[in-house]
């Protein structure tokens, strides 16, 4: 294993590699802790994006930091429309 | 009827025709019997060349015999085919006359069969019989074994085992030996024998006779001992004929030379080997299986793959399951191919990159837990090709495009119509490991009989951990990428098939790998029942699940990013048992220092009833670690016990840093001892600053009770292992080497040796 291919583990570690120099040019603290904030993220799937085993690295990447992201809003609100409703509703309507 | 003999081994003669057979009896005795046997070996190819080939070596007076055969070769042949079979006149020149032949077709118009299995082997195979079968003589040389080799309640022959060593004189033994070193003491089961060498040599020949084992059992008898033991009896006039370990003469030289070799991502090493002839010598120190397995489980082994009981301690399981795999091939009339000629299949990109996956591995979540419920797949990777009938003929057969059995992912379809080779071997092994397993917890036998049981459960669980990574070997006689790769998909849609159902029963999933699933009750006052969870799982997933226990408390350790590391956790089941993953205590370079440490760590966790309890005595487990500290940097820690093993990753020259491991290598390369890649250096760190590799370490062969260590870089490794350990509690490094007292510098303006100047690397361009 990781004979043929590098690991999503290995490739991820190169990419992640390659944005080293992106974060040296940043210059706030702020900035810098958001950008490992997003690394972090990135690494926290490497197993379901492993079992995906998609051929696109960066959809797995972008995929895993969306989540990261996603899983620190605050749930909606109560009887506040969930997105996902909006559109069948107005099918209804018409 | 005469009573019932065993074999004990098959040896070769030297006269490169025949075999001796070596039988006990029960009283003991030991009989021997020399028979000729001079196996072929097959040549496949072209029909019009095989005839040019006879005729080429119908003059060949290395061959004994060239005959046209007809036989089913491979596992993938439904019927017979003309081969040629070629008996050379001695066995020895089996290999070199197959290579020949090889070349001779330009490597691809020829492929050869049955070239590399041992006579002993191919003798075992052809007559049914096995090493340490209970045999009974039918008539000259004509011996039939009593029962099959996969009997599960046999009778093993008493086998005499004794203990052997050999002491330097003053003492040498792990340190470092001279080349006019002479012997002076040797250890023979309950004897010590001393006195000037020559009459010790020639003595040790007399007690041999009289006690007479069966085994000689050393620790390092491969490394040192044997070799030492020859080389010292040659320095005496003594020769191969006249001082013999064996019961009957053995060649001085190794029968295989020492190794290093890359293999899971390390290298090891493996000594040169000494086997002797009709009485056996194991080397506990050169064999990963003899302290699990001991002499029931390699017994064990031994019957099932043929192998000799000296070739099976030494070689790894793999070879084992590979023999295992033969046996049964041969079984059936199919034949061993020598070069396995059968290149990856073409493949996309795309299914490349979906094959070349392991198993799921979760990130844990790091911090204390408890009430955790542990679950296993028993054998998960064998059981798999079992019940999916994954081997190389079986695979994407020609017979059944329709199959159902695809593996997830891939479609690589199964045979629906016969079993193949690998399910064949591998399902009669779990039968077996699950009987003995059943016997070695049957609180009805003796002591005795269950570690028996538990030793033959040992060597058998290793020998399926091999076989699933024996399928994606290169050299692999019937191995096939494409079974590992079919093995993993299995495995990994089967966790990701239990994650919901886990959930479903009531549960949180904390961590899984592979094949092991932590779980955590959603409602702690109303917890699932583990078992009644496992029992339907395993009937879900036609799988064998199994319940590990509940967890007092766990602890999953961090990595340097903060995200939890998959195999890095220690934890207290309720009922007693530690379970410890990657931590000191697992690792062998771990000084005796840190391992006491964690001990005292582990002891203080262990009267914890649950995780808030672990929390709660996280200022003890701070205060046990300070005491060590101002031990250690009270300078009088016991030098011994800050030994630090390293193994040797490449030869010394090789090295482009300088390190404690190349400042090790180069005082013992100094004192004239090489170390190979794979083996280990012990050394104390004693001035972690030194640019000599005089003054940076102390090699364990040259340490002395007064040599004083460097107290800053031991502080260091404490305080690593303290956050390894306590880091889920909120324990860092650094805040640890603040508190903790202050080690004295080097004195000032101390001087630095010379070498310091040549071994300073020339900085970056």
């Amino acid at each position: 294993m990781g004979r043929t291919a590098p690991t999503y583990r290995q490739a991820l570690e190169e990419r992640l590699r390659r944005w080293d120099s992106f974060g040296r040019l940043l210059t706030t603290p702020e900035e810098r802790a958001a950008f490992e904030r997003i690394r972090l993220g990135a690494r926290r799937y490497v197993a379901q994006a492993t079992y995906v085993g998609s051929p696109d690295l960066l959809e797995s990447i972008l995929l895993s930091v969306l989540l990261d992201l996603a899983r620190q809003l605050p749930p909606p609100a109560e009887g506040a429309a969930h997105p996902a409703s909006a559109p069948r509703a107005a099918a209804r309507a018409r | 009827m005469p009573s019932p003999r065993w074999i004990l081994d098959v040896t070769e003669e030297p006269d490169g025709r025949s075999l001796r057979i070596w039988l006990k009896g029960r009283d003991g005795r030991v009989d021997e019997q020399v028979v000729e046997y001079r196996p072929p070996f097959l040549v496949d190819g072209e029909t019009g060349r095989l005839d040019a080939l006879a005729g080429e070596l119908a003059g060949d007076p290395r061959v004994a015999s060239v005959e046209r055969c007809a036989v089913r070769p491979t596992l993938f042949d439904r019927r017979t085919r003309p081969l040629l079979s070629v008996t050379p006149a001695r066995n020895p020149d089996r290999k070199r006359l197959a290579g020949e032949l090889d070349a001779r077709g330009g490597y691809v118009r020829f492929t050869l069969y049955d070239v590399d299995l041992a006579p002993a082997q191919l003798f075992y195979l052809e007559r049914r019989l096995y090493p340490f079968a209970p045999v009974v003589e039918e008539g000259p040389g004509r011996l039939r074994a009593l029962e099959p080799a996969a009997t599960l309640e046999y009778e093993a022959p008493p086998l005499r085992s004794v203990p052997f060593a050999i002491e330097l004189a003053e003492g040498r033994r792990d340190g470092i030996v001279r080349a006019d070193d002479t012997i002076r003491k040797i250890r023979l089961g309950g004897i010590e024998l001393e006195g000037p060498e020559e009459e010790l040599v020639r003595e040790l020949g007399r007690e041999l006779a009289r006690q007479d084992p069966d085994v000689l059992l050393t620790s390092g008898g491969d490394a040192f001992d044997l070799p030492w033991l020859y080389r010292r009896a040659a320095a005496h006039g003594l020769t191969e004929e006249t001082f013999v370990l064996g019961r009957r003469r053995a060649p001085y030289r190794p029968a295989r030379r020492a190794a290093s070799y890359m293999t899971y991502g390390r290298i090891v090493h493996t000594d040169a080997t000494y086997p002797l002839v009709g009485r056996f010598h194991l080397d506990r120190a050169n064999s990963m299986l003899y302290d699990d397995a001991h002499l029931d489980g390699l017994v064990d082994a031994s019957r099932l793959s043929r192998l000799s009981l000296q070739t099976v301690i030494r070689q790894s399981p793999g070879t084992c399951f590979t023999a295992m795999e033969m046996a049964h091939a041969r079984d059936e009339g199919v034949h061993v191919p020598w070069k396995k000629n059968r290149p990856e299949g073409f493949k996309s990109a795309r299914t490349l990159l979906a094959g070349d996956r392991g198993g799921v591995i979760l990130l844990p979540p790091v911090g204390v837990h408890d009430r955790v419920d542990e679950f296993d797949f028993a054998s998960l990777y064998p059981h798999i090709m079992v019940r999916r009938n994954l081997s190389i003929e079986t695979l994407d057969c020609p017979c059944c495009p329709r199959s159902p059995v695809r593996a997830p992912g891939l479609g690589y379809r199964s045979c629906t119509r016969r079993i193949g080779l690998i399910p064949r071997t591998l399902g009669p092994l779990l039968a077996r490991r699950l009987a003995y397993k059943a016997q070695a917890k049957d609180p009805a036998r003796p002591d005795a009989e269950r570690k028996r049981y538990a030793h033959r459960v040992k060597m058998l669980k290793w020998i399926l951990v091999t076989a699933f990574g024996y399928q994606g070997y290169r050299n692999a006689r019937f191995g096939r990428i494409e079974c590992h790769e079919a093995i993993n998909a299995y495995a990994r849609e089967l966790l990701a098939d239990l994650f919901p159902a886990a959930e479903a029963a009531g549960y949180r999933v904390l961590h899984g790998i592979v094949d092991s699933l932590w779980l955590e009750p959603k409602d702690r006052e109303h917890p699932p029942d583990p078992e009644a969870f496992a029992r339907a799982m395993s009937t879900r997933c036609d799988l064998p699940l199994g319940y590990e226990g509940r967890y007092r408390w766990i602890l999953f350790l961090p990595a340097r990013t903060g995200l939890g590391v998959p195999n890095r956790y220690y934890g207290r089941y309720e009922h007693g048992e530690f379970k410890l993953r990657g931590i000191g205590s697992r690792r062998h370079d771990t000084p005796l220092l840190l391992r006491r440490f964690e001990g005292e760590i582990l002891d203080l966790f262990s009267r914890a009833p649950d995780a808030p309890a672990v929390r709660a005595l996280l200022p003890r487990a701070l205060a046990r670690a300070r005491l060590f500290a101002e031990k250690v940097a009270g300078g009088d820690w016991p030098v011994e016990e800050l030994l630090i093993a390293h193994r040797v990753s490449q030869p010394l020259v090789e090295y482009s840093v300088f390190n404690e491991a190349v400042a090790a290598l180069r005082q013992l390369a100094h004192h004239g001892v090489v170390r190979e890649p794979g083996e280990t250096v012990r050394y104390v760190i004693v001035d972690r600053r030194a640019r000599s590799w005089r003054d940076r370490v102390r090699i364990a062969e040259l340490l002395e009770p007064g040599t004083s260590y460097d107290r800053g870089a031991y502080l260091e490794l404490l305080a690593r292992s303290a956050e390894t350990l306590l880091a889920p509690l909120g324990v860092g490094r650094s805040a640890l080497l603040e508190e903790w007292p202050e080690p004295p510098g080097p004195p000032e303006g101390r001087y630095r040796s010379p070498e310091a100047i040549g071994q300073r690397r020339l900085p970056a361009a």
